[in-house]
């Protein structure tokens, strides 16, 4: 070892035999989900690419005046009109002849609500551009308020638990199933918890010519207040509950699960995070809500067919399988 | 024009310029933690380690690894009762990584192969230490001191090495062209060996201790503990360890139609198997203690190997545990049959363990011959001045007799578990401690090592289950000779084991920390990484978030304070 502590850990930083397009010294917070989400996606699609940016943390931690975490040509759009920005970028790269892919980078905030039509914009008039969504499930850089995709009965700040409600009244919106509905070649939903699946999806969509979905499933720590350590294990707790499916969907159809080798019980998931406190008290209503929660998990198993028949490489236990020497499957 | 790096990586103005470093008020530090299969190995073999070398592919460099403790693997590998697969934390899990065998096969392959023990040639000058006992523990102990650059001479009372293992083990367990191969190989090195020299015979502790530059004394245990039922002994007393030294040394023994054997050790066990090897009809066991995975508490079940229980079963040997005996039947002299009864130890309060038998489970066995094997103690003629009796002798955790520059070891130390593997650790500690006393060197308390890893400071996410494979057993119609009955595992299965092992303890790079950090702030040092050396974190963007020492799947990474 003693040649090699004569690189420098800058020169080290330098030689990592991966791509990333976001560099250290991003502002995310501790164990940030959606920090790691972007870099695995950037460590599959490589340096050839160019992002249309929704407002958002990601916009804010990666770029603080006069820094940038970006090793990509990069734009911030409003948090209305990233597919549209997306779209006008893939047009001109197309008018220049280059093959230069474009990504639309966005919150579940920007994607499921405010920038949602802009998105189907670009979706009907078929762009060539991969949409991610980071689904962190509420507004958490404008301090936690509730979104689309807020899971029911979690606590917000604008959806308190209280007298008159137990936390989120609404339901999470199906925005994966919506937009398949747009007829586009793929979409697909990945977590932070399974690296290789991931990057698998990142590959597959990018060698789709057309309009392509991704929806990652990114822990916030604040937001869902737990420790920035467990943000792995929280999110593999949604999978493995049932409460986030892993699935794939071509032209609308179901092509593909991440079978749940052995569902774990929803008030694991939930327990781990203070968004879901509440449920936990001695209440009626709080058991009523966590039967609901399970009854809604329950559902995605029964309707994407998630249980696992036997045991699978790929299902929930064996997709994050490690081997000596870092060897995963994607 | 420029020329963008792999990574397409560019300086100014990138947030690199900021340390979120700064932020932090915990850091991951590495620690290689003990793994569970290390901390239990009585002769200080940490498997995990080789285990490792096996699974990169280099037997040799996992062989000599494992020599580093125990120079007698494909001995241990055959007769130890591993209680580092006891340990193993993967028997929590699925069942026990199968380190035995892959210990046997390493060191069949090495015998195999011829593969160079990791000793250098001593010097003709070198200090000269004197083991007294060429068993397990005489033979470690010379080995380890011949490790450490310095000459050895090896005394025993018989004119070959080998002690208990060649007299006291049978060839079914531990064939003899295997134990003659391990022990040429290390005797070759250039330890001096000389055989029929006894304490108090040939020699005299006061002689080698004039002589040499420190004594290591391991005689072993040869005689058979005193036995009687009320002071009432058979005519034809013949103690279980006289009759199994008989029955490996001339192939014979005396056959009566039936016997009863007292004990539950291994001697007990491997005597009944070779009663029904000598054509007896009837061999019948007779222990206190329990059956092995009987459910009943461990301090009380049979202390044979489980599986050298198993197939003395198998072979027709009728086993009565809880069982004491009464009354020696007696028609004059002779023994005609026992009275035994039930037994089982009862907690009577405080810890206080007594055995109690119940009246009214008497029972009458037939037998023609009563033999006692319930253990050995030590002959201490010519060690009397170290305060040797039957019991054996006292030392110290190092071996230290208390008296200077003599060590002891082996199955003569009074608080000796009585195994092979033992014996080897105790050979290793004395010969560590022996050189650092001629050097004028501390003795330290206790072998200082990290703490042992826990199951729960895994994270087991990341494994698969997979099968343990099962070795071939010769069958029962097959037994008899002196044909190994475990055939071992092959070198595929072998290598399979050791991929199944989670690294306890110990990084084994599978790239969880550096695929997982959100601030990209653990650096690997090479495209390929093998072990936690080749992984960085870099401290001047490491928030502290803990996710890494999380998602660690060995416990490798632990989260400290900042000062």
């Amino acid at each position: 070892m003693s040649t090699e502590t004569t690189i420098s850990i800058a020169e080290l930083r330098r030689k990592q035999p991966r791509f990333s397009a976001i560099e250290s010294g991003h502002r995310a917070c501790l164990g940030c989900g959606q920090a790691l989400a972007v870099r695995l996606v950037t460590e599959a699609t490589g340096p050839d690419i160019m992002i249309a940016n929704a407002t958002g943390c990601l916009e804010i931690f990666t770029t603080p005046w006069p820094e940038s975490a970006w090793r990509v040509p990069w734009m911030h759009s409003l948090f209305e009109n990233t597919g549209a920005i997306a779209s006008g970028m893939e047009a001109a790269l197309k008018a220049q002849g280059r093959s230069t892919k474009v990504l639309a980078f966005g919150g579940d905030g920007g994607t499921f609500d405010i920038g949602f039509q802009a998105l189907s914009g670009m979706l009907e008039r078929d762009h060539n551009v991969l949409y991610v969504c980071y689904d962190n499930e509420a507004y958490m850089n404008t301090g936690v308020q509730r979104s689309g995709s807020t899971p029911h009965a979690a606590m917000t700040n604008t959806s308190p638990p209280g007298r008159e409600r137990m936390g989120k009244r609404h339901l999470k919106k199906d925005v994966i199933n919506i937009v398949a509905s747009h007829h586009i070649p793929y979409a697909a939903t990945a977590s932070v918890a399974y690296p290789s699946d991931l990057r698998k999806k990142v590959r597959r969509a990018l060698a789709i010519e057309g309009p392509t979905f991704l929806q990652i499933h990114a822990p916030c720590p604040l937001g869902w207040g737990h420790d920035g350590a467990i943000s792995i294990s929280v999110a593999r707790m949604a999978v493995e509950s049932g409460m986030f499916p892993i699935i794939e969907l071509e032209r609308g159809e179901l092509t593909g699960v991440m079978p749940i080798r052995k569902p774990i019980p929803v008030a694991d998931y939930l327990r781990a995070q203070q968004r879901f406190r509440h449920l936990f008290a001695d209440d009626s209503r709080a058991r009523e809500e966590l039967e609901h929660l399970q009854a809604l998990a329950d559902h995605n198993i029964e309707v994407y067919g998630l249980q696992a028949d036997a045991d699978d490489l790929r299902d929930t236990s064996g997709a994050d399988t490690v081997r000596r020497g870092g060897m995963r499957w994607a | 024009m420029t020329i963008l790096t792999r990574g397409a990586f560019a300086w100014p103005a990138t947030t690199l310029n900021y340390h979120t470093g700064t932020w932090r008020v915990q850091r991951p530090v590495h620690l290689h933690g003990t793994a569970p299969c290390h901390g239990a190995c009585p002769s200080g073999e940490d498997a995990q380690a080789w285990l490792a070398k096996l699974e990169e592919g280099s037997a040799q460099a996992a062989w000599q690894t494992l020599v580093e403790a125990n120079p007698l693997p494909a001995v241990t590998g055959r007769i130890c009762h591993h209680p580092c697969e006891s340990a193993c934390n993967r028997g929590q899990y699925d069942s026990a990584i199968a380190i035995h065998h892959a210990e046997r096969w390493l060191g069949d392959e090495a015998l195999q192969q011829q593969w160079a023990y990791p000793v250098a040639a001593v010097a003709a000058d070198a200090p000269r230490f004197a083991v007294v006992g060429a068993g397990p523990a005489g033979l470690s102990a010379s080995y380890h001191l011949l490790r450490q650059g310095y000459n050895v001479t090896l005394y025993d009372e018989l004119p070959v090495a080998g002690g208990t293992l060649r007299t006291s083990l049978p060839q079914y367990r531990l064939p003899r062209a295997v134990l003659d191969a391990e022990i040429e190989r290390i005797l070759a090195l250039g330890i001096t060996f000389q055989g029929h020299h006894r304490l108090g015979r040939e020699m005299s502790i006061e002689e080698l201790r004039r002589d040499y530059a420190g004594l290591f004394i391991a005689p072993g245990r040869q005689v058979g503990r005193a036995w009687s039922v009320d002071g009432v002994t058979p005519r034809d007393l013949h103690h279980g360890l006289e009759l199994l030294q008989e029955w490996i040394a001339l192939g014979t023994v005396t056959a009566p139609a039936s016997v009863a054997i007292i004990g539950g050790g291994n001697t007990a066990v491997d005597l009944s198997r070779i009663m029904k090897r000598a054509g007896v009809q009837q061999v019948h066991l007779i222990t206190h203690q329990a059956l092995p995975e009987s459910g009943q508490e461990v301090v009380d079940v049979m202390s044979a190997i489980p599986r050298e229980v198993y197939q003395a079963q198998e072979e027709g040997v009728e086993i009565h545990p809880n069982r004491g005996i009464r009354r020696l039947i007696l028609r004059g002299e002779r023994v005609v049959g026992i009275e035994m009864v039930r037994m089982k130890k009862l907690d009577r309060g405080q810890g206080r363990l007594e055995r109690v038998a119940f009246s009214g489970t008497e029972t009458v066995l037939h037998v023609d011959q009563v033999i006692p094997a319930i253990g050995q103690s030590l002959d201490p003629a010519g060690m009397e001045r170290l305060g040797a009796t039957e019991e054996g002798l006292e030392v110290s955790f190092w071996g230290e007799s208390g008296h200077d520059g003599i060590f002891a070891g082996g199955d003569a130390r009074r608080d000796s578990s009585g195994t092979a593997s033992a014996a080897i650790g105790d050979g290793r500690r004395a010969a560590l401690a022996l050189v650092r006393r001629l050097q004028g060197q501390m003795q330290p308390e206790r072998e200082v090592r990290a703490a042992t890893v826990g199951i729960e400071q895994l994270n087991l996410s990341y494994f698969e289950p997979a099968t343990r494979p099962q070795q071939a057993i010769l069958p029962v119609s097959e037994r008899g000779g002196e044909a190994e009955i475990e055939q071992g595992l092959s070198e595929e299965q072998v290598q399979a084991e050791a991929r199944r092992c989670f690294s306890c303890g110990n990084c084994f790079a599978c790239d969880n920390c550096w695929t997982l950090c959100p601030d990209s702030a653990v650096l690997k040092r090479h495209e390929q990484a093998s072990g936690g050396a080749h992984y960085q974190f870099d401290l001047d963007y490491c928030k502290g978030c803990g996710l890494c020492a999380n998602e660690c799947p060995c416990g490798y990474i632990q989260m400290e304070e900042e000062m």
